[in-house]
């Protein structure tokens, strides 16, 4: 066990030291098996995988090493190869009894591809294959391929360079310029710039300040933030670290969704490693600055998203917005000024203070800077978490990262921004994705949560589930969030059951007004947003069920004969 | 006169098979060096009691709340807000059943429905037999390709059908065992 660093030296000491331990391992003569766990693989089979390899090092002393999901959750559970003398060699799927067999190289079949620039024999590169060819990944870029619980392996790979950079070398000015500079917006979804949120921060009069990062992640379709935590939780970490340092707080904060165990246990485990190795507390690395750092979990209630609930949460009592002004940056945590920022744009901070602004502000498009990440559920063939430049189009993702739709199922839409859009078609796929471009459609950027449903899902029906979600979890301090979702679900109840009129169309516009205008906050803003694009994109759908009393899609339970018909006899 | 039954709505108060000296030395992680973070840790000692007991009864919510310096009126606001929390024991056997988007385009409508025609019990009810709770996650426990999904006593059932469910229920039921046994995440 490492003791404390306590300078300058020590820390540089102790990273040559790492980087000499990675390079050995990957440049040694002993085979190395590496397995991707995280919360998607492991409900797989990638456990019984691990212990599979185990037994087999038992006999061989082969070198067997746990690390997170890359991300393809098509190829889960899948295992890592360095054989001596050749490149890693990413194989998958594997179940648990055919690993004797891959470390026996005889299952080369399975072989997907080589992690690194070249290929090998026939198999390719991964970087070559459809899934990863769009990527580029910054936030992702030790995603399955280093051991998460490993504070070495994260800083024999870079981790803390950009803290020690932002510590020693650079004021406080320098880095939020940087930060500015590179025009993050947040991944949150509201996509308001970093850096000038850190510039209050730094402003702000009073103290003690603190840093907030939001990795709630409570939306029923989004899958990035948990991961991000899950595969390389030290980048969050100096992310949050480095904002401190930059705003002059005190204190950083991780609010973390409850319903996301594993993220939980392996960002503790990354602040803990980082506490007793003195990256975090008083006088760090001999630099003189102290800061201090708190993990606070969520209990499943998905308005703790937003910024001011989030903040009560911490604080001890129910997640309910207030009213802005005063902004966070203003008066947040214990009313003190209070920087908050989502996981994925904390997790994107160490790469800009490293490389600089410029360089990050070079990817992208002009309103949209960096990379995003896009998370895909529903029939597709490779789905899964990917990390693209901002403005890639709807089809690259859709027909290239996510392989197009399974055999068997017709696409039919394409849910954007989580519960607060609407859905796009596909003669929206050339549409590029960035903060800005699907809102005239109707959709949204968001989070980078995106559904595909076919053919046997009903607009209205689904439309219904959207809204619905929003009842249930709006917290009930306004009246127009509170009153207004479940009338709104009542109207899209009755149109499901083939009782509405057209009339109700109107109904359901007119409600929406006083829900988007009039709620308190951000979600209950968006709330019918859903079923608006629903109707917009689908409206045929919704006149069959209130007309012709027919479900096209064969999912709602119409149980009355349409007046039109009636008419008709 | 015999018992008087309870009063209609009261059902929520019911005899606590909670040890509190368990309760008590659970809050013995939690041990703040101030009033705000004492409130900060309100949440967090919850769910460590939450999930070692399956629930919080008023009389561990008295203890937490008497630990960290506050009232039970506050900790009973934060459990009938926050999705996670029981106050009402769990039965035998426990499910997590996931109704995120994936899930739902999969078909977990269909799944909740069956729980309610056929085994009679709705999101955070038990069946009277006591044998099964189930808890609908509105959110997403995160195994999209494996949607629908649930979390049976801690084990990961994926690609759940009606037939499949029920299959898998009765399966769990008539082995015996409980919810404890599994472990959870």
């Amino acid at each position: 066990m490492e003791s404390r660093l306590n300078s300058r030296a020590d820390f540089e000491a102790f990273r040559a030291r790492a980087r000499e331990r990675w390079n050995d391992l990957w440049e040694g003569d002993r085979m190395v098996a590496s397995v991707g766990l995280d919360s998607s693989a492991t409900p797989k089979g990638a456990d019984k995988v691990l212990s599979a390899c185990k037994a087999v090092a038992y006999d061989t002393g082969m070198i067997v090493r746990e690390v997170s999901g890359n991300g393809a959750t098509w190829m889960e559970p899948w295992v890592e190869v360095k054989r001596p003398g050749q490149p890693p060699i990413v194989y998958g799927p594997i179940d648990p009894d055919e690993v004797p067999a891959l470390l026996a190289g005889r299952l080369e079949s399975r072989a997907i591809g080589v992690r690194g620039d070249t290929a090998f024999g026939t198999i390719p590169p991964l970087s070559e294959i459809p899934f990863f060819k769009p990527q580029q990944r910054i936030v992702l870029q030790n995603a399955g391929i280093i051991d998460p619980g490993s504070i070495e392996d994260a800083i024999g790979r870079g981790a803390y360079d950009a803290y020690f950079k932002v510590l020693f070398e650079m004021s406080q000015e320098e880095a939020i310029a940087e930060v500015t500079t590179a025009n993050v917006r947040g991944r949150g979804g509201a996509g308001f710039p970093a850096g000038i949120k850190w510039e209050s921060g730094r402003k702000a009069k009073v103290t003690p300040k603190f840093v907030v990062c939001n990795s709630h992640e409570g939306e029923p379709n989004v899958y990035k933030d948990r991961r991000i935590l899950e595969s390389d939780p030290h980048r969050v970490l100096e992310g949050i670290l480095i904002a401190c340092i930059s705003v002059g707080a005190e204190r950083g904060y991780n609010y973390i969704g409850g319903e996301h165990p594993v993220a939980i246990a392996r960002f503790r485990k990354a602040v803990a490693d980082a506490e007793r190795l003195g990256l975090i507390g008083r006088n760090v690395l001999g630099s003189g600055k102290d800061v201090f750092f708190r993990v606070r979990t969520g209990g499943g209630a998905y308005i703790c998203g937003e910024g001011s609930a989030l903040m009560y949460s911490i604080m001890g009592v129910r997640g309910m917005p207030r009213t802005k002004p005063p902004r966070s940056v203003e008066e947040g945590i214990w009313r003190r000024p209070t920087v908050a920022n989502n996981t994925e744009t904390m997790a994107n901070i160490p790469s800009i203070i490293l490389n600089g602004g410029a360089w990050y502000a070079s990817i992208g498009t002009e309103k949209s800077k960096g990379t995003k990440l896009m998370t895909v559920q529903g029939p597709m063939q490779t789905p899964g978490l990917v990390e693209v430049p901002m403005g890639t189009t709807l089809r690259t993702l859709m027909e290239e990262c996510w392989g197009g739709m399974k055999p068997g199922f017709t696409f039919k839409g394409i849910q954007t921004g989580g519960v607060s859009a609407g859905p796009l078609k596909e003669e929206h796929f050339d549409l590029p994705v960035d903060f800005d471009s699907l809102t005239e459609y109707g959709g949204m950027l968001g989070s980078g949560g995106f559904v595909v449903f076919d053919s046997t899902i009903c607009a209205v029906d689904f439309a219904r589930y959207l809204t619905a979600f929003n009842r249930v979890e709006s917290c009930s301090k306004c009246v127009p969030c509170h009153r207004g979702n479940p009338a709104l679900v009542e109207i899209v109840d009755r149109i499901r059951l083939g009782r509405g009129s057209m009339e109700d169309l109107a109904l359901i516009e007119r409600t929406s007004k006083h829900v988007i205008e009039l709620s308190l906050c951000g979600l209950g803003q968006v709330a019918p947003m859903p079923l608006l694009g629903m109707m917009k994109q689908f409206p045929e759908e919704f006149r069959a069920h209130i007309l012709d009393g027919v479900c096209p899609a064969g999912a709602c339970p119409i149980d009355r004969r349409p007046a039109r018909a009636a008419a008709a006899d | 006169m015999g018992e008087a039954a309870p009063p209609a709505g009261m059902t929520g108060i019911v005899q606590s098979d909670i040890d509190l000296d368990v309760v008590r030395s659970i809050l013995q992680r939690f041990q703040p060096r101030d009033h705000q973070e004492a409130q900060e840790l309100i949440l967090g000692a919850l769910q460590e009691v939450n999930e070692h007991f399956g629930y919080v009864s008023l009389e561990a919510a008295e203890v937490v709340a008497e630990h960290l310096g506050t009232t039970a009126t506050r900790v009973y606001a934060l459990l009938t807000f926050y999705a996670d929390f029981r106050t009402e024991p769990r039965g035998k056997h426990f499910m997590l059943l996931c109704h995120g988007m994936s899930c739902f385009v999969g078909g977990s409508q269909r799944l909740v429905q069956e729980l309610k025609d056929r085994w009679g019990i709705e999101d955070g009810e038990t069946t009277a037999d006591g044998e099964l709770t189930v808890q609908v996650v509105n959110g997403c426990l995160g195994v999209c390709d494996r949607a629908p999904y649930c979390v049976l006593d801690g084990h990961s059932v994926g690609e759940l059908t009606v037939e499949s469910l029920n299959e898998t229920l009765q399966r769990v039921i008539a082995a015996g065992g409980s919810w404890k046994d599994g472990h959870h995440g």
